[in-house]
């Protein structure tokens, strides 16, 4: 399979990004305080590196104090890394397509047999497999890969909640058993929070694990306190080292969840933008909260900002 | 030497007649055993690695179910199994066409007991809440006929797909 590939030959673009860029990794956290509500913004973490993608893509390698601007292939509107793979970034671009970096976002490549046309709103990695990706192409659905971008297929069309169709804009692969023989896809909408199993047979609600058992039974159901309905989820991210433990970007606030998304609590009141969570610690976050980069250690209890103020 | 037609000789020719007699009705034995034993065998064989809720599946089951599939499910879910075309992508009113139920779907990620509960109830019963065209069978057909419907399909899996959803249904501890 043909690939697009940069990061091998400099010419004067590259020379260009490279001067730029290393006025941008002082005037960097400028750039992210300038970061408003509702941009379109990614982060995620390459084992210790922390990537940002906000208008440009930016690599931190301790915890946000300083920022390297790295070059892409174009407008990254999502990022997703994989625990066992460290070094790969796949990043879903505006202008349409996934392109993959091996080697922590230095350079990048684009398969040529590349995803129809349209904006990459969300990636994600499947947890127990790092060459499965999935990527949801705006006004049509989520599609998958099974060989690391090379190829791509349909995997199931967008939720219809509240008698329409939604967008998916953000998406987490959560090791969570399906009882299918596979895990969880959860995604967020334009209007909520919604799932579907790596099966792809049918988007659904989170629900509690026993709350089908209740039913039948005709008890009372489960608990629950769900995310706050009608709000889109701009981000959302599943700990590799407790996937149970989860945590959502909305405009009302960071949340997060102890149990698989049956329960949230909000852990940051300012409008949140993105969040992912450490590859080996479930408290350690990144969150673009009120436009700031910010960083908790103690799963959203406390936050700490990064870089020159 | 002339022949010996003496007692003797009558004596030779009853033993013969009585041997060609118990010949023929060990023959006979033989054939009415061969019979017996060939209605013995089981005229209504297991199927050979294929189980439903943990009980051994008949050929006569599945035979019977292809028929019942054919008059319940092959309109929509097709006559070879192969699923609504475009199935993955929504009709105009918000649900999803009926998928396929050979490999190419995602039937065999579901257990045994979670597939009878779909086709008797429909899909709300695994899934409360969820719209979808397909019927809940409860009323219109026996437990026995959605037996022998699911043994029908699943009998078309290829080895694969009946180990994983085996397994799959070996896990399923739920209700």
């Amino acid at each position: 399979m043909k690939s697009i590939e940069i990061g091998c030959r400099p010419n004067r673009r590259k020379v260009l990004a490279a001067v730029l860029g290393s006025g941008l990794a002082t005037v960097l956290p400028r750039l992210v305080q300038a970061a408003v509500d509702g941009d379109p913004a990614a982060l995620a973490f390459d084992g210790d590196t922390i990537l940002l993608a906000d208008r440009g893509l930016f690599v931190s390698d301790d915890a946000g104090q300083t920022w390297t601007a790295a070059e892409t292939l174009g407008n990254v509107l999502s990022l997703a890394t994989h625990r066992d793979r460290p070094g790969r970034v796949v990043a879903g671009l505006a202008e349409g397509g996934v392109s993959i970096s091996e080697d922590g976002g230095a350079s990048w490549r684009i398969f040529e047999a590349r995803l129809p046309d349209g904006e990459i709103t969300a990636v994600a990695i499947a947890s127990r497999n790092p060459d499965m990706i999935y990527a949801s192409l705006r006004g049509d659905g989520l599609w998958k890969s099974e060989d690391a971008g090379a190829t791509w297929s349909l995997a199931m069309d967008r939720p219809w909640l509240d008698d329409a169709e939604r967008e998916l804009l953000s998406l987490a692969s959560v090791e969570l058993e399906t009882g299918m023989g596979g895990i969880w896809i959860y995604a967020g909408t334009e209007v909520g929070l919604t799932r579907v199993p790596d099966c792809f047979c049918r988007w659904q609600d989170v629900q509690p694990g026993n709350a089908m058992d209740a039913l039948v039974a005709g008890e009372a159901p489960p608990s629950e306190a769900p995310l706050p309905g009608g709000e889109p989820i701009l981000s959302l991210a599943s700990a590799p080292s407790a996937p149970e433990v989860m945590y959502a970007a909305l405009r009302s606030g960071l949340w997060a969840s102890q149990d698989g998304g049956v329960i949230w609590q909000k852990r940051a009141s300012k409008a949140a933008t993105a969040v992912a969570v450490h590859p080996r610690d479930e408290t350690y976050i990144a969150a673009l909260l009120g436009g700031i980069l910010k960083i908790s250690r103690d799963g959203g209890a406390t936050w700490i900002e990064t870089g020159e103020r | 030497m002339p022949m010996n037609k003496g007692p003797k000789d009558r004596s030779a020719k009853c033993t013969v007649r009585r041997s060609v007699h118990l010949a023929a009705l060990v023959s006979a034995l033989a054939t009415t055993g061969v019979v017996v034993l060939a209605q013995s065998e089981p005229v209504d064989p297991r199927v050979e690695g294929l189980t439903f809720l943990g009980e051994p599946v008949l050929a006569s089951q599945v035979m019977a179910g292809q028929q019942l599939y054919a008059d319940n499910c092959a309109s929509c879910h097709g006559a070879s199994l192969e699923g609504q075309p475009d199935w993955r992508r929504r009709l105009d009113t918000g649900r999803m066409p009926a998928p396929p139920h050979d490999d190419s779907g995602h039937t065999w990620h579901h257990s045994d007991r979670m597939l009878f509960q779909i086709t008797k109830g429909g899909v709300g019963a695994v899934v409360p809440g969820y719209e979808s065209d397909m019927p809940a069978f409860g009323e219109d057909l026996t437990d026995a006929e959605i037996a022998a419907i699911l043994v029908y399909i699943k009998s078309t899996w290829p080895e694969r797909q009946r180990e994983f959803q085996a397994e799959v249904s070996a896990n399923d501890t739920g209700g």
